[in-house]
């Protein structure tokens, strides 16, 4: 008899389930899931889909289930504009996240803006992103907010008083790193004792080196990717460098603990989402992502799986009419003033400038969380 | 009627972006099969193409010059750096001439990145202005496959012929061998940076990655696999290699396997490439008897 109330119960839920199904929420992700930013683009769908399972299974948004349409844009800039003008037009979504590359987006994120459409980018942390207009929002934390915080940080804890810069001067990324890191050495007043440079694919880092050893800094900046990050390290040490080196995003990885073994220890790195960060949504996030995925999630995830929160959080104050411009046009007014505790801890909305300084897209206005390594892992830094 | 319209605006709003640089890959094509139909299998199109761009978009952005001034700029510059390193690099044959040109792609690619001031470096330029319309491209493409049809039928256009099928010989009957490949390889570098430009001013930004060695391959394949016997053979190839991964897109995971599958199928039984006149008349005939 309880079998069968139980069963009946069941049927009732999924009944039910079928019913809201009938409505139903279409988001856009544009992300790279092939070619060479494919390792981003696979954490990117994996965060979005394991955050619509648990919407969805939570009753989705005022009744409508959200239904994810994932399209890859191979990391391209004329795929990432194939792909938003088909998710906007075509498949007719709400909201586009993506693009993976800040340089796709920077092609792609004007159709979003022309169609009037919110597009939401999770992974873009280059400058003027969100200066395409209004209908444009990011959740990544930039590095010119990320930067200032690591190096403050490591002055007050390490007493660093002139650093030695090293960065990578052919990569989008690690170059607006080298500028953001510029940027704040001169906020901060703190000596540069000597630039070096070097280029994606080097495996000799020993000249730049022993010219920075030389100049006798306090600490090293370091703008790389994991790639070069690893052996910079593991050279640095073997020259009897000691000194404390601060990195930007890209040697924030676990892949760096694994490239570097012991001689990445002493590593200051700062990011908006820290696996050793200890949060209830955090934990709740890292348990999740596990089961579900059988990997241990990183801060492309945790973006991703935040900014479709953050989204749905604007589609409940949102009344959908099935008109698709008013629909669109509702959800961007309501987005901004979304507040979200999720995995990467409190987050808001903050309004960027365009190059003439009126107010365009939304930035994110968030705490990075400054970690260093020890021992093979990321301790937190109160 | 009515109801063409509408579903035609539908279907523009999502594949103008795909169908022009459709016509962009074609002009890419068509720049590399007039050096492969002089003989020389120069890789340096790709960077052409940036050098076409980058002055195209500079001189949009910094000089406000109206498009039809920044696409003549971006089809100057690039012809006046191919006449400059043509006359000592074109000296080379084959492999090593193929090897030299990747060789100053890498130049390129380097002076792009390390002239930040005025090119953005790594970071390229953002925010060009979105002046390339549907017919500029039709335009150009006309342009220059009429301007390459007359020449083909030209006595130049014989003499690349002769010069391709043999040097020797070509340059015993009074062929100038050198001003010859020196013009193919100059003409090339303006459309290639006519391309370029177009491109720029469609996509809002550019970058000097998108200029490297990859992009020199994926100009080199669509000539080969379309077939460089003729001038439709490198344009179907643009087409085919550019509308494929759109049309595969259904198949979502599956779809660069099925990709690849699909061009090693074309590579084996279509060696002449995807237009190939002999070919279709022997499997012609063959049906018929």
């Amino acid at each position: 008899m309880r079998f069968m109330r139980s069963a009946i119960v069941a049927l009732a839920v999924s009944a039910s389930a079928v019913a809201s199904q009938a409505a139903e929420v279409k988001i856009g992700v544009a992300a790279a899931l092939s070619g060479l930013a494919a390792q981003y683009g696979a954490a990117i769908r994996n965060g979005f889909e394991l955050a619509a399972e648990e919407i969805n299974a939570a009753g989705g948004v005022n009744g409508n289930t959200i239904k994810l349409v994932i399209e890859d844009e191979q990391g391209k800039k004329e795929e990432a504009i194939n792909v938003f003008k088909k998710l906007i037009f075509q498949d007719k979504v709400l909201l586009v996240f993506g693009p993976t590359l800040s340089n796709s987006g920077a092609a792609a994120h004007p159709v979003a803006q022309a169609a009037k459409t919110p597009a939401f980018a999770t992974s873009n942390t280059a400058d003027g992103i969100t200066a395409v207009g209004n209908y444009i929002f990011r959740n990544a934390v930039t590095e010119a907010d990320v930067l200032p915080v690591t190096l403050k940080t490591v002055v007050d804890k390490a007493g660093v008083k002139k650093v030695a810069v090293l960065y990578g001067n052919d990569d989008v990324f690690t170059k607006s790193g080298y500028d953001n890191f510029a940027k704040a050495l001169k906020d901060q007043n703190i000596a540069v004792t000597t630039t070096e440079t070097f280029a994606k694919g080097d495996v000799d880092f020993k000249a730049q080196l022993t010219k920075i050893k030389a100049s006798e800094p306090d600490a090293i900046v370091l703008s790389a990717l994991q790639a070069e990050g690893g052996p910079i390290l593991v050279q640095a040490r073997q020259l009897g460098i000691t000194q404390p080196f601060v990195g930007g995003n890209g040697v924030n990885s676990p892949k760096i603990l694994e490239l570097a073994k012991e001689a990445s220890d002493n590593l200051w790195v700062g990011s908006p989402w820290s696996a050793s960060n200890d949060s209830p949504e955090n934990t709740r996030f890292i348990e999740a992502y596990k089961k579900k995925f059988g990997t241990a999630p990183d801060q492309f995830a945790a973006q991703t799986y935040d900014a479709l929160h953050i989204v749905a959080a604007a589609l409940k104050k949102v009344e959908l009419t099935g008109d698709l411009a008013k629909d669109r046009a509702a959800l961007r007014d309501a987005l901004p003033d979304i507040a979200w505790t999720g995995a990467t801890g409190p987050f808001k909305f903050r309004q960027a400038l365009d190059k003439s300084g009126k107010p365009a897209g939304y930035d994110a206005d968030q705490q990075p969380i400054v970690s260093v390594t020890k021992d093979g892992a990321y301790q937190i830094v109160k | 009627m009515d109801a063409f319209l509408v579903w035609f605006d539908d279907f523009w709003a999502v594949y103008s972006n795909l169908i022009l640089t459709l016509g962009i890959n074609a002009l890419l094509a068509l720049s590399i099969w007039l050096t492969l139909a002089c003989g020389v299998l120069a890789l340096a199109n790709a960077a052409f193409m940036g050098i076409g761009a980058y002055a195209g978009a500079l001189a949009t952005m910094n000089y406000d010059s109206p498009f039809a001034l920044s696409l003549a700029a971006a089809m100057a510059a690039p012809s006046l750096v191919a006449l400059a390193i043509g006359l000592p690099v074109l000296r080379l044959g084959g492999v090593y001439l193929a090897m030299a040109t990747l060789g100053f792609g890498e130049v390129v690619r380097i002076v792009i990145l390390n002239t930040d001031s005025i090119t953005g470096g790594a970071l390229g330029l953002n925010g060009i202005p979105q002046y390339t319309q549907w017919w500029h491209v039709l335009l150009a493409l006309a342009i220059v496959v009429f301007v390459l049809a007359r020449l083909q039928r030209s006595r130049t256009g014989r003499a690349f012929e002769a010069i391709k099928v043999d040097e020797t010989a070509a340059s015993l009957m009074g062929v100038d061998i050198r001003a010859h490949k020196l013009l193919a390889f100059v003409l090339g570098a303006a459309i290639a940076g006519l391309a370029g430009a177009l491109n720029a001013h469609l996509t809002f930004f550019i970058g000097p990655q998108e200029y490297g060695f990859d992009r020199g391959v994926e100009i080199l394949t669509m000539a080969i696999l379309g077939g460089i016997g003729s001038l439709i053979g490198p344009i179907i190839g643009a087409f085919f290699l550019t509308l494929l991964p759109e049309v595969l897109r259904g198949l979502a995971d599956f779809r660069l396997i099925v990709n690849g599958f699909i061009l090693v199928a074309v590579v084996l039984f279509l060696p002449n490439g995807l237009w190939d006149p002999a070919r279709f008349r022997h499997w012609f005939g063959r049906r018929r008897s």
